[in-house]
């Protein structure tokens, strides 16, 4: 079916044209032929969504395009959101049994909410697909509509047509004796309050603060960069989240990076005396850290790794340790104290020969005390026996027991098994004419906290503040400014001045009557307001 | 400063703080001599209104300026900004809401607004006073200017919002026909006394938690609850909950230890079910009981004494107002609360976050409901500025705009369990 778009003035429109975009008449049918006001939302330019004989393709980008579809969205999605909050979240959740949990915990409602997938609501596929769709609804909406407005904005004429002008929300109509004269101050008075002003013959058209309209557009084009950057995290690279311990004095290894990092010491920072609460207050935690880059044989079990030393930081909550990307933060601690270094005086007929420092997390294979050299074949961190056989409970140096092979200045060999903890100590093999060696605790050294950190990597964040940026920048230019413009045609002596703003419809009554008042017509704000027309 | 100079400063403070609830309830009952005194004789009704309505304003800046030297003495007392509890947050968000009041009032200068505004900041002073008062220490997390930026401009958006609620809510008063027999009539005259029956409850909660602490009512029990140790292993915890008001339940599997008697009643009626799993979910149901049996009753009352609905007798207040005004100021209010709301309570909470936290969005409960408001608040605007929903759809919007704001600050904290839980009664 082919529709006649060509207007009376002679402008040959678009299809989907509600107003003509030269001289503003109404083009399609039902408009023309109603009374009432017209609508003005994107100047009654034709829209990509109003194609007539829509294909798929077409129809996709209908439904998106659709503002209504956009609140459906969003009404769904704030509606989803509630549900994901009445229970806590699988990822907050002691558990490693949801499932099970949530039946135990909240019954068979519980049960529900959890086979119904509202437990994981925020990682769901469905709640996804929703913020997807939101992002397409955003990018197709504003596609669909900036283009026309844009278009049209630009090649508007001050002559519009008296029907355009005469179904406008504001509207005054009377006579001028002197078109001319009378034009001269018009104009003076609109540029006073800082319109733009075109003239053509008799008619003219005041604007200002265009800007404004592009404000919706850019706080969407702000989410779609929010949105987007959330994407990244999908990214190789771009996103990484990773917690680990480390006791004081160890070195450790970062998780998922090239890093190690050596916990110094790890303090509670608390002021003096009691607060006004009556408690006393805890300023920080931190972790006194030392980063290092490792440069060989990182992760080689079979080597020590060499580090480079690249700064130290005091790492508290708020004060993350950043370097290269990586921000390690300072989550939480545990008080768990534990021997880390022990030094055994080693003695023989009541003469020390030498120190044996025992480094109890690792301890090195070998150690040479004078001409005595030493060489640990075996070590129980936690003492226990099996059938008989020393064995360890655990990796904790709770009771630490070693064995002892030592080659003396003159050759001989000498086994020894020592539990400094319980003053213990045998040969199993060696000269037993000779006097035993007797190994005395000289020393300890050891760690109170045990620090939990968390290395993460997040680029995605500045675009997303980006994008939060641009969208606040957008609404407040949407929200705050108006666009204006303001219509004169006279004919003869008739005089008819038409106004349009896309919100703040008092402010603009106002305006105008301030405007024609300086002409010396005198008005009531209120009387201006054309909302009654074809409605009775 | 020692602890000493710091308590008395506390004291001082909490003399601002009754010295501002004083005088927000003297402005607005003088903003009601100003609406409502125009119609006396002998005067004219527009310069009445402008001088009343200006003594008013007066009143509540006054009030206002008493209320920050409150925040400022409490600052100075505790050593971090008092919006870390629920009695220090409601008290500042109740500032707020007069701040964000002048404001509008500033921009269009009726009188009216004030007539529900200020009662709107003097119901949520009161009702954070009901929440114990005592200075907490922060947590390290806490300690951090992103902290105080968040919650004052979060605070700030919402109090706007508040406003815009608040002149929603007249719109409805005024336009609401109370003789409508059709059923969309029904239902509008039936959502505004549900408005004003909330509004009731939450006074009737808050005169009852102060007759009683007043009275110095007292009731206590131990509660046993099981709880799972670090290895996962369930342990009995004996806990006592003490109560202000007089018991009607009790919290689940507990052994009365004291209990005043009230009004003949020994013992508690009924014992919290099980599955109400929240921190001390007993009292706060028996709160909720009785705050809405109060409330209620008062509403009851009323309804005797006037026999029409609560809403069709304060209507006529609104006599002779344009309500496209209070629709303006009602989407004007929400207009400059939005972006203030999201820059404080999303934007500069997920820098805050990510410094504290090391994650700028976690979906936690508090800020998931942030989110939540925000997307209900943009779909208003949606609907008003692209849709046309102007007037009575847009001002039901802001009423439960509001409700959605308040459930966001307490309900879930109350309810909801997260990184933002305080202790409540």
């Amino acid at each position: 079916m082919l529709t006649n778009t060509k207007c009376e003035c002679g402008h040959q429109n678009p299809v989907g044209t509600v107003l003509c975009e030269a001289c503003g008449l109404p083009v399609q049918q039902e408009v023309a032929e109603s009374d009432g006001l017209l609508e003005m939302r994107y100047e009654g330019a034709a829209r990509r969504s109003q194609k007539s004989n829509p294909k798929l393709l077409d129809r996709i980008w209908n439904f998106f395009s659709s503002v209504k579809v956009a609140v459906y969205l969003i009404i769904i999605t704030l509606l989803l959101s509630i549900l994901g909050t009445l229970l806590p979240q699988v990822n907050v959740v002691p558990s490693y049994d949801p499932a099970s949990y949530y039946a135990e915990e909240y019954g068979k409602l519980g049960e529900l909410y959890y086979s119904l997938g509202l437990a994981d609501t925020f990682g769901s596929w469905w709640y996804k697909g929703l913020v997807l769709m939101i992002a397409a609804s955003l990018i197709i909406c504003s596609l669909d509509r900036i283009i026309p407005l844009y278009k049209a904005l630009k090649k508007q004429q001050p002559v519009k047509h008296e029907t355009f002008l005469k179904r406008q929300k504001v509207l005054y109509i009377g006579e001028v004796a002197d078109a001319e004269s009378w034009l001269k101050e018009a104009e003076e008075a609109i540029r006073e309050r800082r319109y733009q002003v075109t003239r053509e013959g008799t008619s003219l058209l005041g604007e200002k603060n265009r800007f404004s309209r592009w404000g919706p557009y850019i706080n969407h084009v702000g989410l779609i960069i929010l949105l987007a950057a959330l994407l990244t995290r999908g990214l190789p690279g771009w996103y990484m989240e990773q917690g680990f311990s480390v006791n004081e004095g160890q070195t450790v290894s970062i998780p998922g990076t090239n890093y190690y990092l050596k916990n110094l010491k790890f303090t509670e920072v608390k002021e003096v005396g009691p607060h006004v609460s009556g408690q006393e207050l805890q300023f920080a935690f931190e972790t006194d850290a030392i980063l290092y880059r490792c440069v060989a044989d990182c992760n080689n079990p079979f080597a020590e790794p060499q580090l480079e030393e690249v700064l130290q930081h005091k790492i508290r909550p708020n004060e993350p340790l950043k370097y290269d990307g990586y921000s390690i933060y300072q989550i939480d601690y545990a008080f768990s104290p534990q021997a880390t270094i022990m030094t055994l005086n080693v003695l023989r007929d009541g003469q020390p020969i030498g120190e044996l420092v025992l480094n109890l997390t690792d301890p090195a294979p070998a150690y040479q005390l004078g001409d005595v050299s030493v060489e640990l074949t075996g070590y129980y961190p936690e003492l226990t026996s099996v059938d008989g056989v020393p064995a360890t409970k655990s990796r904790l140096p709770n009771n630490p027991a070693f064995i002892l092979d030592m080659t003396l200045a003159d050759g001989t060999t000498e086994q020894y098994f020592v539990v400094p903890f319980q003053q213990y100590q045998t040969r199993i093999s060696g000269a037993e004419d000779s006097e035993p060696l007797t190994f005395e605790i000289g020393g300890m050294e050891a760690s109170f906290y045990s620090s939990y950190l968390m290395v993460k990597v997040e680029r995605a964040l500045p675009y997303v503040l980006a994008g939060a940026l641009i969208f606040l920048f957008g609404v407040v230019i949407g929200l705050y400014w108006q666009h204006r413009r303001i219509w004169v045609r006279i004919d003869g002596s008739r005089l008819i001045v038409a106004a349009h703003t896309n919100k703040n419809w008092y402010g603009l009554r106002d305006e105008l009557a301030k405007i024609l008042d300086k002409t010396g017509i005198e008005i009531d704000a209120k009387s201006l307001d054309n909302s009654g027309v074809g409605k009775s | 400063m020692n602890v000493e100079q710091s308590a008395a400063l506390l004291d001082l403070s909490s003399t601002f703080l009754m010295v501002a609830f004083i005088l927000y309830n003297l402005s607005f009952i003088v903003f009601g001599i100003s609406v409502l005194g125009k119609r006396w004789s002998n005067r004219d009704a527009d310069s009445h209104m402008r001088r009343w309505g200006g003594i008013g304003l007066w009143i509540a800046i006054l009030g206002l300026i008493s209320h920050a030297s409150f925040t400022g003495l409490r600052w100075a007392a505790s050593g971090h900004i008092p919006v870390s509890n629920l009695y220090e947050f409601l008290t500042f968000f109740g500032m707020m809401v007069t701040l964000a009041f002048i404001v509008i009032y500033a921009i269009y200068r009726k009188p009216l607004i004030g007539l529900f505004a200020m009662p709107l900041s003097v119901v949520i002073v009161a009702y954070g006073a009901v929440f114990p008062s005592a200075v907490t220490p922060l947590i390290p997390q806490l300690q951090s200017i992103w902290l105080y930026i968040h919650v004052t401009l979060a605070a700030l958006g919402e109090a706007f919002l508040a406003v815009g609620f608040a002149a929603g809510f007249m719109y409805l008063l005024r336009t609401v026909n109370f003789k409508d027999r059709s059923a969309s009539g029904k239902r509008q005259i039936r959502g505004v006394e549900y408005t004003l029956i909330a509004l009731i409850t939450l006074i009737a909660f808050i005169v009852l938690v102060f007759s009683f602490n007043g009275a110095g009512y007292r009731a206590e029990f131990v509660q046993t609850l099981i709880e799972e140790d670090e290895l996962g292993q369930k342990v009995e915890v004996e806990q006592t909950v003490t109560y202000i008001i007089p018991p009607i339940v009790k919290p689940h599997n507990s052994v009365q230890v004291e209990m005043q008697p009230f009004l003949g009643m020994k013992e508690p009626l009924f014992e919290a079910p099980a599955w109400m799993k929240g921190v001390n979910a007993g009292r706060k149901l028996n709160t909720i009981i009785w705050s809405l049996a109060v409330g209620l009753i008062l509403y009851g009352l009323i309804r005797l004494i006037i026999r029409r609905p609560l809403g069709a007798v304060v209507s006529p207040i609104m006599n002779g107002i344009d309500e496209q005004d209070l629709d303006e100021i009602s989407y004007r209010a929400i207009a400059i609360g939005y972006p203030i709301f999201t820059l404080g309570a999303l934007i500069f909470a997920s820098i805050w976050a990510h410094q504290a936290w090391g994650r700028f969005w976690a979906w936690d409960p508090k800020e998931t409901w942030a989110l939540i408001t925000w997307l209900f608040y943009t779909a208003y605007l949606h609907l008003r500025l692209s849709r046309g929903w102007q007037g009575t759809k847009s001002a039901w919007m802001s009423v439960i705009g509001f409700l959605i704001i308040m459930f966001t600050l307490i309900g879930v904290n109350l309810v909801i369990a997260g990184l933002h839980s305080y202790a409540g009664v």
